[in-house]
């Protein structure tokens, strides 16, 4: 297919997560004109997923929210989402991103995000956004804060019973849309891909995926949001309030067998402020962390585990070896014991959460050159002066994408990768100056 | 702007925005109700709540309601002003409206995390009550907009400062490079290789500071410190004194590099790099400057006396120390010598001068206790522990840890790498330090003794030659400068960004960024992150030419205004002056306000006889409705 139009931009971003909006905020308010183009139908990335923050306890929401709606907002950034890069390379003095636009079967210039088709729509569907614990419909805006309002259809659950088209107010539903392909030119690239998470499955001692009762640390986040699917904690098998609950330490990092020999620098972090709460939400319930090292090393984060332990939270020094399901859809978790006597305990809980690890989510294998490292993460090429410089001229990135890191360094590293890709637009154009 | 004057001439219709705030407020506080309670309010056009007001259909609610011509005036109930007050101001904007015909009502850290049920409504909607009768007197303003000057200071000449200096400078603005110091590098040129990259600091610091001396727009100052900031963003003035150096440490390196026949421009090893020839008189100068940029950066924490033995034994040494020992040691024995004593046994004691706890560490002579971790020493212990190993197959090294904080891209192999070279580690519980003893006989200068909590708290000696203190971070004195420019500092005594995740290169002062360890412990990629994030930020800011500051300032109303003085005489910052002016052909004194210097404060409102001055959006008048509107029922 023929590209539909071509787009020119000072600079690309890649990726709608915090990195990717921080990076297009900053250089935006350099005056260079900005696209973001994002796989999701919504900007965000995980962090507008997420409950509440660490060390501050600030929701996610309150401090997402405003960088969505300030970039979608600024005058020199472009958006583009629900968009699949199929090819990103250096053409000469420019960068060339091919993308295809993926349908919404919904045209979004039409559709004023009043969610008439939504509320039509007679197909429940496990709602993924909410680690599957509701329901949404198979036509739907992903969550009430999503940028942009435009809602998109779910094709393979769709009945196709007509109901959305009927009740929307500007005729924008259309089953008939195709993917469109188009191109972005740009001087210069920030990729800020981010992550996803180690998968619940890969280890057969934790039990392959399928433990009732044992959750991702995600789940947990959408568990504990203020707008979270029950809107308190329950033991999804059964809506028993848990009384005892756990986190597994390192369930997808630090294991060589994994592939993931990295430490993924939030898990223990995470666990702590999910234990915090919990501990607030229920009060009476024993939280457990099973843990190799806590790695509390950022500012304020020392101290923030301590209050942790001064609020009672148990913390075991112990790696799991076995989850099991138990009676009464109970998990037991099996350990050798190091702080005790010695041997092997067993201990069981109503909950148990895996503090799983972070994974590049893009690969670029066939779509972008851009050199990675033996952990799949992208390559920084001066990596102690200038950490966001790839192996691609005038290509830079930050966040996840180079390596874990929490938000706090996530966005000082999209700082650096604007300042990083300013400079290089700033010596396009003085090329003495440089 | 024509809306300017249709919304002071019309009647006040005030749009009331009430933020369910996901479930932050609307849990404890019935929205709802405080929606419909205000409705009933005599000026209020319409009162909507939303799950996030600022998010976009949030935003939304609002400017479509301003375009519609539904309301003049915003009162958004929500969380802190300090979170959203410009989201919000910026929408009011984007649809045309003037963004000071606005008002923000706190109810959630003063309502929904403070107080529960009815009572919480019932104060929720005094609250916006208060907010709509204030909207109701409020004028549309101008951002005040001052000139600012295309350069940028940056103070600290180690490796953030260099990495903040090029970078601003390979954007077009001029850079005056402050250290105290005749040296370029900081921290860093006391370190060989750093981990987990394996390269060589002193090339890092070569490469960065050459580039800099290099750069016609980056002025380097060494052996200079601020004496004296004053000013405002866009418009600092600070004065610097250069003298020749006159600290111990300084001199002594000075004597080391001339006695190695060493010129400016070269790194020297546990010294720096010589930017200049050392200035051998003293001398002041003021430079013009748009922003600041802090890179202050960290000492080593100091033992104190007895701490592991430290000071009271000479085989108890720091960490850096033992850099500079085994960085000097030539010889190729198979055993670590120092000072010419043969080492068979160290112990590594991680987590000195760190992640102290109240009740357990001994706070330091200021009542001060570093709670944090310093983040750095874990991967450099496991680093020197290795190659202890490995170049003196001899020496046996014990690692004494609380837990291995190898957290970054290719730090976890150092760990491996310290298992395999059979390095052996012991852990302890804060409460149970190990302890360190003389021995006055036998073979072993001093013993060490621990809780090892992976070996079930058993008690574990261990005779060794040698005791390493993995020392961690505390901020540079800097309280001259923290005094001077009023600068916020945190409870571990860091310099405090306005906010973690919103603005966190940022500290309140505005135009004054921070760069690096003065922020919180970093290592150097992350200090190099932190150093070209502020660079973007002081970019951003000067790149325009001019600044826009909040028109929040004072005011004097001349009809009343009798030359009095008392105004000048309170007001801290100097923004008030007395001119002279005519009236009625006689020339009196009176107030005039430098609106760029003003910060607001409202001093002189208070110790004003004539009631002749005014904060501009925070009136007597608009306190006075606020009060009128809580006290009303
Ligand atoms: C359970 C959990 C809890 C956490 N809690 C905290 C906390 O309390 N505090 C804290 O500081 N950190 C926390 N974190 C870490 C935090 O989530 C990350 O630091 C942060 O979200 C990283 O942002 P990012 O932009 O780099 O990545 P992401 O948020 O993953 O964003 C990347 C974006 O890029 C998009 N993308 C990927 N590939 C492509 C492509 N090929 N084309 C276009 N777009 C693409 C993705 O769809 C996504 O929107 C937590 C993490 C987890 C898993
Ligand atoms: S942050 Fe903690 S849980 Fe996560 S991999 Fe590192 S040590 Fe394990
Ligand atoms: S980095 Fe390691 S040695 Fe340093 S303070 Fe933190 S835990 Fe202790």
């Amino acid at each position: 297919m023929e590209p539909s139009r071509e787009l020119n931009f000072d600079a690309l971003v890649i990726g709608g997560g915090i990195a990717g909006l921080q990076a297009a905020l900053d250089l935006a308010d350099q005056n260079f004109k900005v696209a973001i183009v994002e796989k999701d139908a919504t900007i965000g990335g995980k962090m507008i997923r997420l409950s509440k923050v660490f060390p501050t306890l600030d929701c996610a929401s309150c401090i997402t929210t405003p960088k969505m709606a300030a970039s979608a907002h600024h005058e020199n950034i472009s958006i583009f989402t629900y968009c699949d890069l199929t090819s990103l390379k250096r053409d000469g003095q420019e960068i060339k991103a091919d993308i295809t636009q993926m349908p919404r079967y919904v045209d979004a210039d039409k559709c004023i995000g009043c969610r008439q088709c939504e509320y039509g729509c007679p197909v429940y569907v496990p709602n993924h956004e909410e680690g599957n614990f509701n329901f949404r419909k198979a036509i739907y805006i992903p969550f009430s804060n999503a940028i942009p309002q435009i809602a998109l259809m779910d094709v393979e659950n769709c009945s196709l019973c007509g109901k959305c088209a009927k009740v929307c107010p500007t005729g924008a539903v259309d089953y008939f849309q195709q993917p469109e392909d188009f191109v972005i030119r740009a001087k210069t690239a920030v990729l800020a891909t981010g992550f996803k998470l180690t998968p619940m499955d890969q280890k057969p001692q934790y039990g392959g995926g399928k433990i009732q009762n044992l959750i991702s640390s995600l789940d947990m986040e959408r568990l504990l949001a203020p707008h979270g699917p029950y809107q308190r904690v329950i033991r999804p098998s059964d809506g028993k309030e848990p009384d005892s609950i756990a986190y597994v330490q390192c369930a997808g990092s630090r294991d060589k067998t994994l592939g993931v020999p990295y430490c993924s620098r939030v898990c223990c972090m995470y666990a702590i402020k999910q234990a915090m709460l919990l501990s607030g939400a229920l009060p009476l319930a024993d939280i457990t962390i099973y843990y190799m090292d806590i790695r509390a090393f950022g500012k304020g984060y020392e101290q923030f585990f301590q209050n942790a332990k001064a609020m009672g939270i148990e913390f075991v020094k112990a790696k799991i070896a076995k989850i099991e399901q138990a009676d009464n859809q109970y998990v037991r978790l099996r350990y050798e014991d190091q702080e005790g006597n010695g041997g092997v305990v067993e201990r069981e809980h109503d909950l148990v959460v895996m503090s799983l690890g972070m994974v590049p989510d893009w690969n670029p294998a066939g779509v972008c050159d851009v050199a990675c490292d033996t952990d799949a993460f992208i390559k920084s090429t001066i990596p102690s002066l200038a950490p966001t410089v790839t192996s691609i001229e005038g290509v830079f990135a930050a966040g996840v994408a180079i390596g874990p890191k929490d938000i706090v360094d996530t966005i000082a590293e999209a700082g650096a990768a604007a300042m990083e890709a300013s400079k290089y637009l700033n010596a396009l154009e003085n090329p003495k100056a440089a | 702007m024509s809306t300017k004057k249709t919304a002071e001439t019309e009647e006040p219709r005030v749009g009331v925005y009430i933020c369910h705030c996901g479930g932050n407020i609307s849990d404890h506080v019935d929205v709802k109700k405080v929606a419909e309670n205000l409705e009933k309010v005599p000026g209020v056009a319409v009162a909507h709540t939303n799950m996030f007001m600022c998010s976009d259909p949030g935003q939304e609610l609002i400017q479509e309601d301003i375009k519609s011509g539904k309301i003049n005036r915003v009162v958004v109930a929500s969380c802190a002003p300090s979170l959203h007050e410009t989201t919000f101001r910026g929408a009011i904007k984007r649809a045309d409206m003037n963004p000071y015909l606005y008002e923000h009502a706190n109810i959630r850290e003063q309502v929904s995390w403070v107080h529960h049920g009815e009572a919480a409504t019932a104060k929720a909607t005094s609250l916006v009550t208060a907010a709509v009768a204030k909207a109701k007197e409020l004028e549309a303003l101008d951002p005040i907009k001052v000139d600012a000057a295309r350069h940028a200071t940056v103070i600290g000449g180690g490796i953030a400062g260099l990495r903040a200096a090029l970078d601003l400078a390979q954007r077009g603005i001029e850079v005056a490079l402050i250290e105290k110091s005749p040296f370029l590098g900081g921290q860093a040129a006391n370190l060989e290789r750093i981990v987990p990259t394996g390269e060589r600091a002193a090339d890092l610091i070569q490469d960065l500071a050459a580039k800099v001396m290099a750069d016609s727009r980056i002025r380097v100052y060494t052996c200079s410190r601020i004496v004296k900031s004053e000013g405002y963003v866009g418009n600092f003035k600070i004065t610097l004194k250069t003298q020749p150096p006159d600290s111990q440490a300084d001199l002594e390196k000075l004597q080391e590099v001339a006695a190695k026949g060493e010129k400016p421009g070269r790194f020297v090893p546990f010294a720096g790099f010589l930017a200049v020839k050392v200035p051998t008189t003293a001398s002041e100068q003021v430079l013009d400057s748009g922003a600041i940029v802090f890179a202050t950066g960290f000492s080593t924490y100091t033992p104190r006396d007895g701490e592991f033995g430290y000071g009271q034994n000479p085989e108890v040494i720091t960490l850096p120390q033992l850099i500079r020992f085994m960085s000097q040691e030539k010889s190729r024995g198979r055993s670590l010598t120092i000072n010419g004593r043969t080492i068979r046994r160290v112990a590594l004691v991680h987590c000195v001068g760190s992640r102290q706890i109240p009740g357990i560490h001994e706070p330091d002579a200021d009542g001060g206790l570093n709670e944090y971790c310093s983040r750095t020493c874990c991967a450099a212990t496991l680093q020197a522990a290795s190659e202890i190993r490995e170049r003196y197959p001899l020496t046996h090294v014990l690692e004494y840890y609380r837990d291995i904080r190898t957290y970054g891209r290719g730090q976890e192999e150092f760990y491996e790498r310290a298992s395999e070279n059979h390095v052996m580690f012991l852990r302890y519980e804060p409460e149970d330090p190990p302890q360190v003893e003389r021995l006055s006989k036998g073979n072993f200068p001093l013993r060490v003794t621990v809780k090892d909590t992976l070996t079930f708290g058993e008690a574990l000696s261990a005779d060794v030659d040698l005791v390493v203190l993995s020392v961690g971070m505390v901020p540079s004195r800097i309280a001259d400068l923290v005094d001077m420019m009023k600068l916020p500092v945190g409870a571990d005594r860091f310099l405090q960004e306005v906010h973690p995740k919103l603005r966190p290169v940022e500290l309140a002062n505005t135009g004054i960024l921070l760069a690096g360890t003065c922020q919180a412990p970093m290592d150097i990629s992350e200090a190099c992150n932190a150093a070209a994030a502020a660079a973007a930020k002081a970019t951003s800011l000067l790149s325009k030419g001019y600044v826009e500051l909040d028109p929040f300032v004072a005011q004097v109303d001349l009809s009343r205004c009798k030359g009095n003085g008392a105004c000048v005489a309170a007001c801290t910052v100097d923004a008030i002056v007395m001119q002279t002016v005519e009236v009625d052909g006689q020339s009196v004194e009176r107030a005039e306000v430098n609106p760029a210097l003003c910060t607001g404060c409202g001093v002189c409102v208070a110790v004003c006889p004539e009631n002749a001055i005014d904060v501009k959006g925070w009136t007597l008048e608009q306190y006075e409705a606020m009060v009128d509107a809580i006290v009303a029922d």
